[in-house]
């Protein structure tokens, strides 16, 4: 199976990473600034992408609120990996008793209702604005990711130059940066990938159920907060157009993440 | 090496026994725990927001009747002792016995996650078979175009796409609810319910499983065997159905047991957003606004779904392939000689 690099992607995800960074310059209006005279507006020649039913216009708002996504993702990635590869390195590497004993409870972090963890550290850290709740995320997503570590590292402890760099002294962590790390990092990137989409999700979900962001924080799942009124008012630019700025960023991302997954089979098939 | 995978049976069955007990009970301190850590007052669950004109002498009799006075681990045994003789509380929110408001509304949630299982397995192993068919053919390429695109989209806002289609726009399906009100018998109206919540469910799973299926019949037709089959005459068609997919069923079932769980517990948006009244909601809820003793069976519920699921796989593994088995021992061996 060939894997072309998936540059439509890369650039689509580029144009709108720079699109959120830049977004001073030509997204004038302010998304914050209720213009209630001119609220459910349809996509027009002032508001591009029309307002929503306090009056904020989209098209501002598209821009300011993907930084506070894309920021959540790449935020809550950064904490979710950093834990999955301390605890998945610490429970592969040490003896079978205490891998076994931070297994389980990994598998019974797993087995709490997500949505639980969720409203309780929520409610612990006091979600209000986006760098608590990329905390939250991430403090809830590291487990499956802890597992692959585990599993690589299992397999890499065994080999020669690890027991020769152990022999020579080597410490747990000395061990970890300079010989483990750089054997899996290539199967954490497309994990670490996956999780920046998951994370993206994760808080456009929260955020749509109201238990993640405020409506006065503007990011893409807050903004589709409202989508209940919008339904009503069949204002479809309010669903539309957030979502699909969503789903193109999530769908670029799906297309990195595969191509960075290690090729499985090189060979062609005997069918 | 000791071959220790030759137990007896029964030893095996009440080891897991016990490690399903002891999951259980850890299960239950934990969440019990963590609910009455986070911050948030049950009392409003209780009263609403008639807490705030309530005396402090008042809110401290409602706490004491509700048993919310005492120190957790108090609290704690309190609760496992009812819940030992199947009395479970009551719920702070409707006010009647938590075993009454899950009654009525498990056989919607097992409705709507269980047909959607059924779908997802079907469909699942189809697309899987088809794509494996047409392996980097134009019709594989646009499947796993479109798949990857379904799996990139939130369930939320699938929901709100199809509520605007085929409701708002087409005002061919219902938008909320389980069924009409006064129409409560019809099969009809259960069904059109039904679809939008369904294929929120179906979507949101489907194309991870038939990924899966897909790249691991790949692998299979890449094996020596299979060349062999097609050097004795058989069409590549009947090798496909008849030992490559024979030889990823185990690992399918398996894995299909540890999803039953996730795809019945991942109701709850589409729950929420077509206000479908099941379980999803009501964990929602009692998340929420401290609804401590629901909270408790609906977390318990899903929890012991979950490692009944992992349980399960594992088991139906080594039945299928005692392969396995002897390699899991192996690998423990091997793992302690270390």
């Amino acid at each position: 199976m060939k894997k072309r690099f998936p540059r439509l992607s890369l650039i689509i995800l580029a144009a709108i990473a720079a699109g959120c960074l830049a977004c001073g310059c030509f997204a004038t209006k302010d998304p914050a600034y209720m213009d209630l005279a001119n609220s459910n507006v349809a996509p027009c020649r002032t508001f591009l992408f029309g307002t929503d039913a306090m009056g904020r216009d989209i098209f501002a708002m598209i821009w300011y609120g993907g930084r506070i996504s894309l920021l959540i993702g790449f935020l809550a990635t950064l904490i979710s990996t950093a834990i999955a590869v301390l605890v998945g390195s610490i429970s592969g590497y040490a003896p079978p008793w205490a891998d076994g004993a931070v297994m389980r409870i990994t598998d019974l972090v797993l087995s709490v209702p997500g949505l639980l963890l969720t409203v309780f550290l929520q409610a612990v850290l006091g979600g209000e604005s986006c760098y608590r709740l990329a905390v939250v995320i991430g403090l809830t997503s590291w487990m499956s990711m802890a597992k692959v570590v585990r599993t690589e590292v299992l397999q890499l402890k065994n080999t020669d130059y690890v027991l020769a760099a152990r022999c020579l002294g080597g410490g747990f962590f000395h061990i970890l940066c300079r010989h483990l790390a750089p054997n899996f990092v290539a199967s954490l990137l497309f994990m670490a990938v996956m999780n920046v989409r998951n994370a993206i999700v994760a808080e456009s979900t929260l955020s749509f159920m109201g238990i993640g962001l405020p409506v006065e924080v503007v990011s893409w799942g807050s903004m589709l907060s409202l989508s209940e009124n919008a339904l009503l008012s069949r204002s479809w630019w309010m669903i539309l157009i957030p979502g699909a700025f969503l789903v193109t960023t999530l769908f670029c991302l799906t297309n990195l993440g595969n191509y960075m997954r290690k090729s499985v089979n090189k060979r062609h098939s005997n069918l | 090496m000791r071959r220790r995978s030759l137990r007896k049976p029964y030893i095996t069955i009440i080891e897991e026994l016990i490690k399903f007990a002891l999951s259980v009970f850890l299960l239950s301190v934990l969440v019990f725990t963590l609910a009455r850590l986070a911050p948030g007052d049950p009392l409003y669950a209780y009263y609403g927001e008639r807490v705030e004109k309530m005396s402090g002498q008042e809110q401290e009799a409602a706490r004491e009747r509700l048993g919310l006075d005492k120190p957790i681990p108090v609290q704690y045994m309190r609760w496992a002792k009812g819940a030992a003789h199947g009395d479970f509380g009551i719920s702070y929110q409707y006010k009647r016995d938590v075993k009454e408001v899950i009654a009525g509304r498990i056989g919607n949630t097992l409705l709507l996650g269980g047909l959607g299982f059924v779908m997802i397995f079907i469909l699942a192993l189809f697309l899987g078979l088809f794509c494996a068919w047409r392996e980097d053919k134009r019709a594989d390429r646009v499947v796993c175009r479109i798949g990857t695109l379904t799996s990139c989209i939130p369930d939320f806002w699938l929901s709100l796409l199809l509520i605007l289609v085929f409701s708002v726009w087409l005002g061919w399906l219902p938008s909320s609810g389980a069924y009409s009100v006064g129409a409560e018998k019809g099969f009809a109206d259960r069904v059109r319910h039904l679809i939008l919540p369904l294929a929120v469910v179906v979507l949101g799973h489907l194309w991870y499983y038939a990924y899966l299926v897909r790249n691991r019949l790949l692998e299979e037709t890449r094996a020596d065997y299979v060349l062999l089959a097609r050097m004795k005459g058989l069409s590549g068609k009947q090798v496909l159905y008849r030992h490559c997919l024979r030889n990823v069923m185990p690992s399918y079932l398996s894995m299909m047991a540890i999803a039953f769980p996730h795809i019945l517990g991942g109701t709850y948006v589409a729950e929420t957003v077509f206000s479908y009244p099941g379980i999803g909601t009501l964990a929602y809820e009692s998340a929420r606004y401290q609804d401590y003793n629901l909270l408790m069976v609906v977390s318990l519920m899903t929890g012991i779904l979950v490692i009944l699921g992992n349980m399960f796989a594992k088991i139906l593994n080594e039945r299928i392939d005692p392969r396995m088995r002897l390699k899991r021992e192996a690998q423990k061996e091997e793992v302690r000689g270390f």
